[in-house]
């Protein structure tokens, strides 16, 4: 299995090759230029070997792209196969159905030369800070309206940068620098990992990454199939609602099948594809089903194209999982993020210790403005802010926390200074995780005043308004999502519209479902609750309302 | 006139290490003695009293004490501090728990947030607002902080933080506050956030303000009690305390914001790195301490280590960034890793594949090799099984090692379950972790754009020498430095460390809308504010110097570089200047500027410090000089399989003594390794110079 390599070198190329991915990402965030890379951690490296298959990945990114990037590059595999590449190329693509699911993410794969010979790829993902198109939102009706769509394309051949295709694509975003800016990060990280695998490959002599890629892939699976094999044999099967578009609701319908040592994750049933930009491509789907499976059966062994193996994922063509081009799927993540807690939902009875209820923050709620500050200067900016996350059978869900994705929210202090908002409130919403054994997180609440010259452009990008968050095995569910202006009205939570100076805007983020029934909750747990305000409805909470 | 004799104490969680230099009479003397944790001055009177006696002084010949101590890192991680009540803007009670909202661990489903130090009921809410221009949008309803401050002190709050927002760009309703709540409690100890860590970003700075408000009682009570005990047997010198950031500073500061010595320990090894490189002339150098649980390494450039303005403390996780409590204080910027002495060997099921630590046997039961009842094998128990360790001089011989225990570990401790020999499981131990280092150092020096070859390792801690030999050729990095006495060389810090501050204040603005009246303004505040603190410490007035800097960002980043500005005052005519400024430490940073954005300043720096004192290490201990093997000990190198290696006295060396690698080299406290093909010399100082392609 080891491929000639004993287990102690294994273990230290592995970690070798990680912190080479890491180094990558190192440089990849010291050198971005938007804030969206480092503020909402949107990122990913991945290092390839000459199949494409990913070796090793950067720790801290989003887990979807390292499980994404090696799909991409066999893309780019098949259109410039493997004999022509040169050293110094440099491949970029933002196709949603080759790459991660919608238009800002943008992949730059750069080849991996040895003394002379091709031996892997590098590559990385990132958010970019504007692809054109329309404001980001989700109530688009083609790909088409969500920005430009980049082929494969060698932005660099041989060193040589292809400044026409940058030119091109640079004259249809609105913060070129801060585009190119971030793109150049991404060939710096590209470059740092080939660099480092090169020296790598001196320092140990060995000739290229193949016997050590199968080596350390097979390290993998075999760890995923003994965690699979854990779990009894069965069909497990569970659905999900959200609010989708109406009159649409998302329905999410899940089979998992365990047989042995392997599994089969099959979406029939799911909603078809619809023409809003909610559709979720099938690399997102199949990222976000893997995710959750390796978080609850074998969170401790590192990743790389081994550890997805055992693990085949089917949705339907022409689903909202699996849709056609040319889909709308700008906020493919509005339904990609609800798949964790369908595939928890499914396998709760049969692994309740390694599960959790479902997420307030999955999916993300957003809320963008955009126009000029009293300088006339233009700004754009995004709040981040997470509803709570489902509980455990351990302890309850952590407060505004995002589950699947992770990320973060910057300081009010900080936001402030860059646009002409004031937030009056950001804080803990009471009540809003669902009562159980283990209470659900809590979700908040952010109100946010407009005080700019003149009105601003609000896009609002968001579910669970109709769709609480589930509890599980008895929890139950987490707090709505509610998004209400100071005139009591109600924008609808997928739109874009105009706000006016003086506007109030209340974003109240979902709470986390409840784990196990709230008549075992621990009563000093909920008195606690109860004297820091966490929980006012004490009947609610006992499970005796 | 007081004496000329100065005496360091690190106060740690087992020992507590001192050092007394007496430049009058050319002497320096080291002590060691078990910290006393219910009364730590206890072990500091009876170490002072003990060295004083050894060196044949008394307490009236010393002219200063410098004091580092674990005290207030550890009541954070055992969460042993005050009860706390905080103030903050209606609307933000919950910024302090709400945090980053980041999963610190991508994988974990059960992972635990770092519990708040001020739990939410103490948490209370005070209508108030200032925008980002210090601007009222919303009065101080002083009725509110008097009623809820007296809520506060009647739940038992012993100590009260203050945090509004945007307080770093106006203080003044924190300020009137204050004065609010001490009209009704004269004695409550209450700190402000515009005051422990003026800087932009609530989350952070209110933070900073709780730690401050939860670590001050305790804190006080101690520095009270011990300068009442050394006054008892007669000091009438100084007593100051070790910062984070290195410098030296006032008790009166380290009581008022004890917060500022979270590091006060770990600063002091980076402190004896830099003086330790300055006399070697040594400008680019990578420091490595390496003791029982943890390896410490930190960038040493032109003398003085990096520093940096965030800590985390009290983590969750002990290595992992992200599960502790954000601070904003200066540090001495090094990394920590679990790779020490203790650190364990393990085989994890899923992979089968061996890690070591970060899980460490401590000093109980310890290695395996203690015979304390340790089984399972850790780094120091591979040590000796390599060679690298005697099993009848460690410790200078005070404490036996059981290499027969150790095989026995080895062998069914993880041989077995890897399929391998014990030896090789050894071995295994020794690179996995050795590699492990070099992996944290690269990255350590990869954030910031640099590159270890070129530096010079200087390593010590008692299992420093022992790996920074093959630490080095991983990071093929061509010379290390071992001084003397390396196994207790951190203490040195606490004598060479200079008075010194970092002063900050947060003002945002572009360059171009910069009102300089306000920036000069604030650079004299604070130049006026670090004089006295250093004056306190001791600083001659006519030797402080002031560094100001900036961090700075283009518009629309979401993080600041620290630019270093011309002059304590600037005015519209600098503007071009301080664009320059900015794309030189951008280009420095990232390899690249961009011309056309522009670019704000968000907060402003001023390092104030004085001269440290040099100090020359006596030869008092030495023994006979020879140059002679004192035997010879097989070892086990990756690299070159098992060789016959001579042993030589370190105590015996002298400076311009050479000889070639492969060697060990013994002290009491540490074995300084010296692998096949690296030469080594030693300097006058009597440091070991080992040149790995010598």
């Amino acid at each position: 299995m080891d491929e000639g390599f004993d287990a102690i070198t294994l273990e230290i190329y592995w970690s070798r090759l990680i912190s080479i991915a890491d180094e990558a990402a190192a440089a990849l965030l010291r050198t971005a230029f938007s804030t969206i890379v480092r503020e909402s951690n949107d990122f990913g490296t991945v290092l390839m070997d000459v199949n494409g298959d990913s070796i090793s990945e950067n720790t801290g990114g989003i887990a979807s792209f390292s499980c994404i990037l090696p799909r991409t590059t066999k893309h780019f595999l098949a259109k410039f196969p493997a004999e022509t590449w040169q050293p110094g190329d440099c491949v970029i693509t933002n196709d949603p159905w080759l790459a991660t699911g919608h238009l800002p993410d943008i992949t730059a794969v750069s080849p991996i030369f040895h003394k002379g010979k091709l031996v892997g790829f590098s590559g990385s993902i990132a958010h970019s800070p504007d692809v054109g198109g329309s404001l980001w939102g989700a109530d688009c009706r083609e790909v088409f309206e969500e920005g430009i769509r980049i082929p494969p394309t060698r932005l660099i051949r041989a060193g040589v940068r292809n400044q026409e295709i940058l030119d091109f694509f640079l004259a249809n975003v609105r913060v070129p620098d801060q585009v190119s800016g971030d793109l150049e990060a991404q060939i710096t990280a590209n470059e740092v990992c080939a660099a480092r695998v090169d020296e790598f490959l001196g320092d140990t002599g060995l000739a290229d990454l193949q016997g050590l890629s199968r080596a350390l892939q097979a390290r993998a699976d075999l760890a995923m199939r003994r965690a699979i094999s854990a779990v009894p044999d069965g069909v497990y099967r569970a659905t999900l609602d959200a609010d989708g578009f109406e009159p649409d609701v998302t329905h999410i319908v899940v089979a998992v099948t365990v047989a042995g040592e392997s599994m089969v994750i099959d979406f029939e049933g799911t909603s078809k594809q619809i023409d809003r930009g909610i559709n979720c491509v099938m690399n997102y789907t199949h990222a976000y089903s893997v995710y959750p499976v390796k978080c609850a059966l074998d969170p401790f062994t590192p990743r790389n194209e081994g550890s997805y193996r055992a693990i085949e994922v089917r949705a339907p063509e022409g689903s909202i999982l699996n849709p056609r081009f040319p889909a709308a799927v700008g906020s493919r993540q509005l339904t990609g993020h609800l798949l964790a807690g369908a595939i928890y939902k499914a396998l709760a009875a049969v692994i309740p210790k390694q599960v959790i209820a479902e997420c307030g923050g999955a999916p993300t709620m957003r809320c963008l403005f955009s126009g000029q500050d009293q300088h006339g200067d233009r700004f754009s900016q995004v709040l981040f802010a997470s509803g709570g996350m489902g509980a455990s059978p351990h302890r309850d869900g952590l407060a505004t926390t995002a589950f699947p994705t992770n990320a973060g929210a910057g300081s009010i202090e900080a936001f402030e200074n860059v646009a002409p908002l004031v937030v009056w409130s950001k804080q803990l919403r009471p009540d809003s995780g669902g009562a159980g054994q283990f209470r659900g997180g809590m979700g908040q609440e952010a109100i946010i005043e407009v005080r700019s010259p003149g009105p601003l452009r609000l896009s609002l990008i968001s579910d669970r308004r109709d769709h609480p968050a589930q509890g599980v095995l008895g929890g139950k569910p987490g707090a709505a999502a509610e998004i209400v202006f100071s005139d009591g009205t109600r924008p609808h939570p997928k739109s874009r519209t105009t706000i006016e100076p003086g506007m109030k805007l209340h974003m109240r983020y979902a709470g986390g479902g409840g784990y196990g029934p709230p008549s075992e909750r621990d009563p000093a747990a909920l008195a606690a609750d109860l004297k820091d305000g966490y929980v006012t409805d004490a009947a609610a909470y006992k499970g005796d309302a | 006139m007081a004496g000329t004799a100065r005496i360091g104490v690190d106060v740690g969680g087992t020992f507590t290490d001192l050092v007394l230099h007496d430049p009058a009479r050319d002497l320096v003397h080291t002590g060691k003695l078990l910290t006393t944790p219910d009364d730590p001055s206890e072990a500091i009177i009876e170490g002072t009293l003990r060295v004083l006696q050894e060196a044949g002084l008394t307490p009236a010949d010393l002219h200063s004490i410098v004091h580092g101590t674990t005290l207030v890192t550890n009541t954070v991680i055992e969460r042993t501090g005050a009860k706390v009540g905080l103030l903050t803007t209606a609307g933000f009670r919950d910024s302090i728990e709400i945090a980053k909202e980041i999963r610190y661990d991508l994988y974990d489903l059960f992972l635990e947030a770092p519990p708040t130090l001020v739990p939410r009921h103490l948490r209370r809410e005070i209508p108030e607002r200032l925008d980002v221009h210090g601007t009222t949008l919303l009065a101080l309803d002083e009725a509110a902080v008097a009623r809820e401050a007296t809520a506060l002190v009647a739940e038992g709050c012993e100590a009260l933080a203050i945090g509004f927002l945007h307080s770093y760009r106006d203080a003044r309703h924190e300020l009137r506050a204050r004065e609010v709540v001490r009209a009704l409690f004269p004695d409550l100890a209450i700190t402000l956030s515009a005051e422990v860590a003026p800087e932009i970003r609530e989350f952070e700075r209110t933070s900073t303000a709780c730690a401050n408000a939860y670590v001050q009682p305790r804190m006080k009570k101690y520095l009270d009690k011990l300068e009442a005990d050394l006054a008892r047997i007669g000091f009438t010198g100084r007593l100051y305390v070790m910062l984070s950031g290195g410098g030296i500073a006032a008790v009166r500061e380290a009581k008022e914001f004890p917060i500022r010595l979270i590091e006060s320990g770990p600063a002091a090894g980076a402190m004896a790195a830099a003086f330790l490189a300055k006399l070697a002339g040594l400008d680019r150098v990578v420091s490595y301490d390496m003791g029982g649980t943890t390896a410490k390494m930190c960038l040493v450039e032109d003398g003085a280590p990096d520093h940096k303005f965030d800590f985390e403390a009290g983590r969750v996780r002990r290595f992992v960034k992200g599960s502790g409590l954000p601070l904003k204080v200066s540090v001495v910027d090094m990394i920590e890793i679990g790779a020490g002495g203790g650190s364990i060997a393990r085989v994890e099921p899923g992979s089968g594949l061996m890690k070591v630590g970060p899980r460490s046997a401590g000093a109980k039961p310890g290695p395996v090799c203690y015979g304390r009842g340790g089984t399972e094998p850790c780094v120091t128990d591979a040590d000796l099984m390599l060679g690298r360790l005697d099993a009848k001089y460690f410790l200078g011989g005070e404490m036996a090692l059981d290499p027969g225990l150790v095989q026995r570990a080895f062998a069914t401790g993880v041989a077995e379950k890897l399929g391998v020999k014990p030896m090789d499981a050894a071995l295994g131990v020794q690179r996995i972790v050795d590699e492990t280092m070099a992996a944290a150092t690269r990255m350590h020096l990869a954030e910031k754009g640099r590159d270890p070859r070129g530096y010079t390792l200087i390593a010590f801690g008692g299992a420093g020498p022992v790996h920074a030999w093959n630490l080095a050729r991983l990071l093929k990095i061509e010379r290390m430095l071992v001084p003397l006495g390396a196994g207790v060389a951190s203490a040195l810090g606490f004598l060479v460390a200079p008075p010194a501050t970092d002063m900050v204040r947060s003002y945002v603005a572009r360059l171009e809308r910069l009102d300089f009246a306000h920036v000069n303004a604030l650079f004299a505040a604070m130049a006026a504010e670090g004089r006295k603190l250093l004056e306190e410490a001791g600083a001659d007035p006519a030797t402080i110097s002031f560094k100001p800097a900036a961090d700075m960002r283009h518009v629309g980043q979401g993080f600041e570089i620290p630019v270093p500005l011309p002059a304590l005052e600037i005015g519209e005519g600098d503007v071009a200047a301080l664009k320059e400024a900015f794309f030189t430490s951008y280009q420095k940073t990232f390899g690249r500027v961009v011309r056309e954005q522009p670019i704000e300043a968000l907060t402003w720096r001023l390092a104030v410090s004085a001269p440290g004192l040099d100090i020359r290490i006596g030869a008092a201990t030495l023994a006979p000089a020879s140059l002679a093997p004192r035997g010879q000990r097989s070892v086990t190198f990756e690299t070159h399989g098992t060789l016959d290696v001579p042993v030589y006295d370190r105590y015996a060396l002298r400076p311009g003594m050479e000889f070639a690698g492969p060697a060990l080299v013994e002290e009491r406290e540490s074995t300084c390794v010296v692998g096949p093909g690296a030469r080594c010399h030693v300097d006058a100082h009597l440091n070991l110079v080992v040149e790995l392609n010598g």
